[in-house]
C-alpha cells in the first residue's frame, strides 16, 4: 500500500503532496525534508530504491523534480511503482503538454485530481492515460462553456 | 458570510499572484507574507462569491504545500462540500485530506453531503467517492456502505472501479461488515471485463486476505481464472502477489498455476512482471526443477544487468532462496555485483553472506570481501566477516590456523571503528579458547598486528571510547587500535609458558620502542604486567642465567623511558625485584606463582571483617598433631586434586612438544610469504598439517575433561 506520494524540488519546496494516512503537518515538513536530503546525497549509479523511517521509498528524478513514493516495507514490486512514477509523469506531460514545476503550482487542483484518479486508497486503480485524463476533459470542457 | 465591492475584487490576490509572491519573497518576510495572506484567506473564504471562494481554497492548497497548518479551516472545507459550484465542491474534496483526520468532529456532517452527491452525475459521483477513500473513519464508512454497494453495480466502469476501491478501505476500517456483502461483489467482478475494475478488485481480495484470511476460498476460481486470460501487465502483477499469499494458505494451488508462471516468463518482456514472477517463483516454487531453472536465468540477468535498480531488485529476490546450496549458485553474479554496487546494496549482499556462508565457501567470501572493501562500507564489511567468522560458535572454520595467521592480521589493519574493534577482540579471545594449541602463535600475531601500530603515529586520532576503572577511578579513552592492542598484549601475557625464549625476548625489544609507549599510554599497566608474567616465565626456563641479565637490562631501559613519559603507578614489581632484587625474593616469587592462582574480586575483602582476637602476623596453626588431622581428612581431595593436575601437566608438555616442533616447521615456509593478501594466490601448505579442533561445548573450558570431574565429585 503507498502511504504517501510528494513532488519536491531540489530546493526542498513541496510542490504536491498526497497522503493516505494521516501525518501531522510537522511530521510531514520533517519527512519531506529528510526525504529529499536522502534523494539529493544519492548518485545516478545508485539505485532507485532505499529504506527510510519505517517506509519503502522509490524515487525517480525528472528535471528538478523529485517523485517519491513512500510504501510499506511488506513486499511489494519496487519496479512496478517506479514504472508508475514514470507513468504519471506521462500523464501529466500529456494534459499539460510539456508539463513543467510551474504548471503544477499554478494548477495544483487539477494535479491532484490527475493523481487521485490513480491512485485511491494508497492502492493504484488506473494507468491508461486517455480514461485518467477523461473526467478532467470533461470538467474543462464544462468551465469553457 | 460578506459580498466583495468590486474595488476589493480588483485587488483580490489570485493563486497566481500568491505563487508568485512567494517566490520573491525573502526568508526574512516570509511569515509575514504567510500571516498576511491567512488572514485574507479566512475573510475570502466566506465570502458569497464562489469564484472569490475558489481563489481562496487554492490559495489555501498552495500553502498548505509550503508547510503551513490549515486545519483551522476544516469547518470551511466540509461546508464547501455541499456547494453548489461543482469547482468548488472538487476543490474542496481535494483539499479534504489535509484537513481531515479519524477523529475529525465534522465528519457527521459529511454523511448526507455524500449521499446527495452519490445521486448526481458520473463525474461528481467518482470524485466524491475518492473524497470518501481518502477520509473514510468507522461510523462514516458504516453509515455509507449500502450506497456505496449500490453504486458497485453502476454503469459506468469509472464508478464500479471507485466503488470497488473504496469498500477495500471499508473493510478494513470494521471487518464486520465483510459477511454477506463480498459474496456479492465476487459474483460481480466474475462478470467483469474492464481491466481497471478487476485490478481494484485483486486489490479488494488483497486487503480481506489480511484481515479476514480464512476467506480464501473464496478466491481462488477467480484470480485462477483471470490469470489464465489476462494480458494486462499491471493487472498480472496484482494477480501474482495476491497468488502468492493465496499459495501460502492453500499450497495445492501452486500447482495450478506452473503452467501459466512459465507461459508468463517466456513471453513477457516487462520487467516489473518478470520480478514479480521471479520473487514468487523462488519463493514457492523450488520443487519445480525447471521453472526454478529459468527463473534463475533470468535472475542471473538481473545480477549482471547495468541498470542498478535490476541488481538490487535480483539481490532482494535471493533473499528468498534460504540455502547456502541456492546461494553458492548465484556466488559469482553476486560478487560480480558488488564491484559495481552502491552502499545500499553492499549490505544486501553483505547481508545474503551473513545468512548462507558455509565451509565450502567461507575462504572465497572472506578473500573477496578483505579485496574489495572501500572507505564507506569497509565498517559494514569487518563486522559482517566478524560475524561470520564467529557465527555458531565457528562453524564455518575449517582452518582455525590459517585464519589465526593470515585473515585476522588483515581483518585488524582494516578495523577502523570502535565497535568492531571490541568485537575483533571478542572473537580472538574466543577463538584462542577454543582451539587451545593456537595460543603457541600468539607472538607471531602479535608481531603481524603490532608491527603496523608501531610504525604509525596516527593511533590515537579517530573517535574514543571513555573508560573508568572502578578501583583506582582512573578515567582514560581508548582508540580502536589501543583495544586491539590491550587485547594482545593479554594474550601473550596467557600464552607465555607456551612460548619460546627468543619469542620472549623479540617481544620484549618490540615493547622498548619509545612510539609505543607514547601511543599506547593507557595501556601501560598491561605491558607491566605483561613484562612481569614474561620475566617469571624466563626464570623458569633459564636456570643457568644466561639470557636474564639481557632481558633485565631490556626491561629497565623500558622502565627508564616510562619515567619520562609520567605513568601514575610506579611497578612494585621494577622497584622491588629489577632493582633491588634477592635471590630469596625470586625463589618466593617461583614457589608463589608453581601452581595457578584463583582471581579473587577487589572488592571482597570490604565485606569479610576479620574474627575479634586474630592476629593476622601469627600462624594460627600450632598443635602438629592438629595438622596431620587436617591432612588425613583431606588426603584423599589432595591425591585427587593431584592426579587432576599431574594429567593436566602430562598433557600440556606433551602438546607443547609437538606444537614447537610444527612451529619450528611453519615458521619457516610462513616467513617466506608476508604480504597481505598476495599470499593468497600462492598459498598452498601441501604438507600435512596439524588439525585444530575447535571445542564448541560452551560449559568445557579447554584441558579439562568433564569425566574427571564426575569421578571427582562422586569420590568426595
Amino acid at each position: 500500500m503507498i502511504n504517501f506520494i510528494l513532488m519536491v524540488n531540489k530546493q526542498g519546496q513541496t510542490r504536491l503532496a498526497q497522503y493516505f494516512q494521516f501525518l501531522s503537518v510537522k511530521e510531514r515538513m520533517t519527512l519531506e525534508g529528510e526525504l529529499i536530503r536522502k534523494c539529493l546525497s544519492r548518485s545516478e549509479t545508485q539505485c532507485s530504491f532505499l529504506e527510510h523511517r519505517g517506509y519503502k521509498i522509490i524515487y525517480r528524478r525528472y528535471a528538478s523534480l523529485y517523485f517519491i513514493i513512500g510504501m510499506d516495507l511488506e513486499e511489494e514490486n519496487e519496479m512496478a511503482y517506479l514504472e508508475f512514477i514514470h507513468n504519471l509523469v506521462e500523464t501529466l506531460d500529456k494534459y499539460f503538454e510539456n508539463v513543467c514545476e510551474l504548471d503544477i503550482m499554478f494548477n495544483i487542483e487539477k494535479a491532484h485530481y490527475i493523481l487521485e484518479e490513480m491512485v485511491m486508497n494508497g492502492q493504484i486503480v488506473e494507468t491508461n492515460k486517455t480514461q485518467i485524463l477523461a473526467p478532467i476533459h470533461v470538467l474543462d470542457k464544462a468551465k469553457d462553456e | 458570510m460578506f459580498h466583495l465591492s468590486q474595488m476589493d475584487q480588483i485587488f483580490l490576490k489570485s493563486l497566481a499572484d500568491v505563487v508568485r509572491t512567494s517566490r520573491t519573497t525573502s526568508q526574512y518576510d516570509k511569515l509575514t507574507f504567510t500571516t498576511q495572506t491567512i488572514a485574507d484567506i479566512k475573510n475570502e473564504i466566506q465570502s458569497r462569491q464562489e469564484s472569490v471562494r475558489y481563489q481562496a481554497l487554492l490559495k489555501l492548497f498552495f500553502l498548505a504545500m509550503e508547510g503551513n497548518n490549515i486545519r483551522w479551516a476544516e469547518f470551511q472545507i466540509i461546508n464547501l462540500m455541499g456547494s453548489g459550484d461543482f469547482q468548488l465542491k472538487l476543490g474542496a474534496q481535494l483539499a479534504a485530506h489535509l484537513v481531515i483526520d479519524n477523529q475529525s468532529q465534522g465528519l457527521i456532517m459529511v454523511t448526507n453531503v455524500f449521499i446527495k452527491e452519490f445521486k448526481c452525475g458520473h463525474v461528481e459521483c467518482s470524485t466524491t467517492l475518492s473524497c470518501l477513500g481518502t477520509i473514510a473513519n468507522k461510523d462514516l464508512s458504516d453509515n455509507l456502505l449500502t450506497h456505496v454497494l449500490k453504486l458497485t453495480t453502476n454503469t459506468k466502469p469509472l464508478i464500479r472501479k471507485k466503488a470497488i476501491a473504496v469498500l477495500s478501505k471499508i473493510f478494513t476500517i470494521n471487518p464486520m461488515n465483510i459477511s454477506g456483502n463480498l459474496e456479492m461483489v465476487i459474483q460481480q467482478l466474475q462478470k467483469e471485463t474492464n481491466i481497471s475494475v478487476l485490478a481494484c478488485g485483486i486489490s479488494l481480495f488483497c486487503s480481506v486476505l489480511k484481515v479476514a484470511p480464512k476467506l480464501y476460498p473464496l478466491f481462488l476460481s477467480i484470480v485462477y481464472d483471470q490469470i489464465s486470460k489476462q494480458k494486462s501487465n499491471w493487472l498480472l502483477i496484482k494477480l501474482v502477489r495476491i497468488s502468492n499469499k493465496l499459495i501460502s494458505l492453500e499450497p495445492r494451488f501452486q500447482g495450478k498455476l506452473i503452467e501459466h508462471y512459465t507461459r508468463l516468463l517466456n513471453q513477457t518482456n516487462s520487467k516489473s512482471l518478470q520480478y514479480e514472477l521471479i520473487y514468487s517463483i523462488m519463493k514457492y516454487f523450488k520443487n519445480h526443477s525447471q521453472l526454478y531453472e529459468s527463473a534463475g536465468d533470468i535472475l542471473k540477468q538481473f545480477l549482471n544487468h547495468q541498470d542498478p535498480n535490476l541488481r538490487c531488485l535480483g539481490l532482494e529476490c535471493l533473499t528468498h532462496i534460504s540455502t547456502s546450496a541456492g546461494l553458492m549458485e548465484f556466488q559469482e553474479q553476486i560478487l560480480e555485483s558488488f564491484k559495481k554496487s552502491d552502499y545500499f546494496s553492499k549490505l544486501q549482499i553483505l547481508q545474503l553472506f551473513k545468512d548462507f556462508t558455509n565451509q565450502q565457501n567461507f575462504q572465497t567470501v572472506i578473500e573477496f570481501f578483505l579485496k574489495h572493501s572501500d572507505l564507506e562500507s569497509n565498517h559494514k564489511i569487518i563486522e559482517s566477516l566478524i560475524f561470520i567468522i564467529t557465527k555458531d560458535k565457528f562453524i564455518n572454520v575449517d582452518d582455525p590456523e590459517k585464519l589465526l595467521l593470515i585473515y585476522i592480521p588483515v581483518i585488524a589493519q582494516k578495523i577502523d571503528t570502535i565497535d568492531n574493534a571490541i568485537r575483533f577482540k571478542e572473537m580472538l579471545f574466543e577463538l584462542l579458547t577454543r582451539v587451545p594449541g593456537l595460543k603457541v602463535y600468539s607472538d607471531q600475531l602479535c608481531n603481524q598486528i603490532l608491527q603496523t601500530y608501531a610504525t604509525q603515529s596516527d593511533s590515537l586520532q579517530g573517535p574514543t571510547l571513555n573508560i573508568v576503572q572502578r578501583h583506582t577511578q582512573l578515567k582514560y579513552s581508548l582508540n580502536h587500535r589501543e583495544i586491539i592492542f590491550k587485547s594482545l598484549i593479554m594474550i601473550v601475557g596467557e600464552s607465555v609458558k607456551l612460548l619460546k625464549l627468543e619469542a620472549l625476548t623479540n617481544i620484549i625489544q618490540f615493547l622498548e620502542q619509545l612510539n609505543i609507549l607514547n601511543c599506547y599510554e593507557s595501556s601501560l599497566s598491561d605491558i607491566d604486567s605483561l613484562l612481569f608474567k614474561i620475566y617469571i616465565q624466563i626464570i623458569k626456563t633459564d636456570p643457568q642465567n644466561e639470557i636474564i641479565p639481557q632481558i633485565e637490562q631490556l626491561i629497565k631501559n623500558i622502565y627508564n623511558k616510562l619515567h619520562n613519559i609520567s605513568i601514575v603507578k610506579i611497578s612494585f614489581f621494577y622497584e622491588s625485584l629489577i632493582q633491588n632484587k634477592s635471590k630469596d625474593q625470586l625463589q618466593e616469587l617461583q614457589n608463589l606463582y608453581e601452581e595457578d592462582l584463583p582471581p579473587i574480586n577487589l572488592e571482597a575483602q570490604k565485606f569479610i571483617k576479620p574474627p575479634e582476637g586474630l592476629d593476622l602476623s601469627k600462624s594460627f596453626q600450632i598443635d602438629i598433631e592438629e595438622i596431620e588431622k587436617i591432612k588425613n581428612t583431606n588426603s584423599e581431595y589432595i591425591e585427587q586434586k593431584q592426579l587432576i593436575q599431574q594429567q593436566q601437566q602430562q598433557q600440556q608438555s606433551d602438546s607443547n612438544q609437538k606444537e614447537q616442533e610444527d612451529q619450528n616447521n611453519q615458521i619457516e615456509r610462513r616467513q617466506e610469504n608476508e604480504e597481505e593478501l598476495k599470499q593468497f594466490n600462492n598459498k598452498v601448505d601441501p604438507s600435512p598439517k596439524k588439525v585444530f579442533k575447535i571445542n564448541r561445548d560452551e560449559e568445557l573450558p579447554p584441558g579439562i575433561d568433564q569425566n574427571d570431574i564426575k569421578k571427582f565429585k562422586e569420590e568426595e
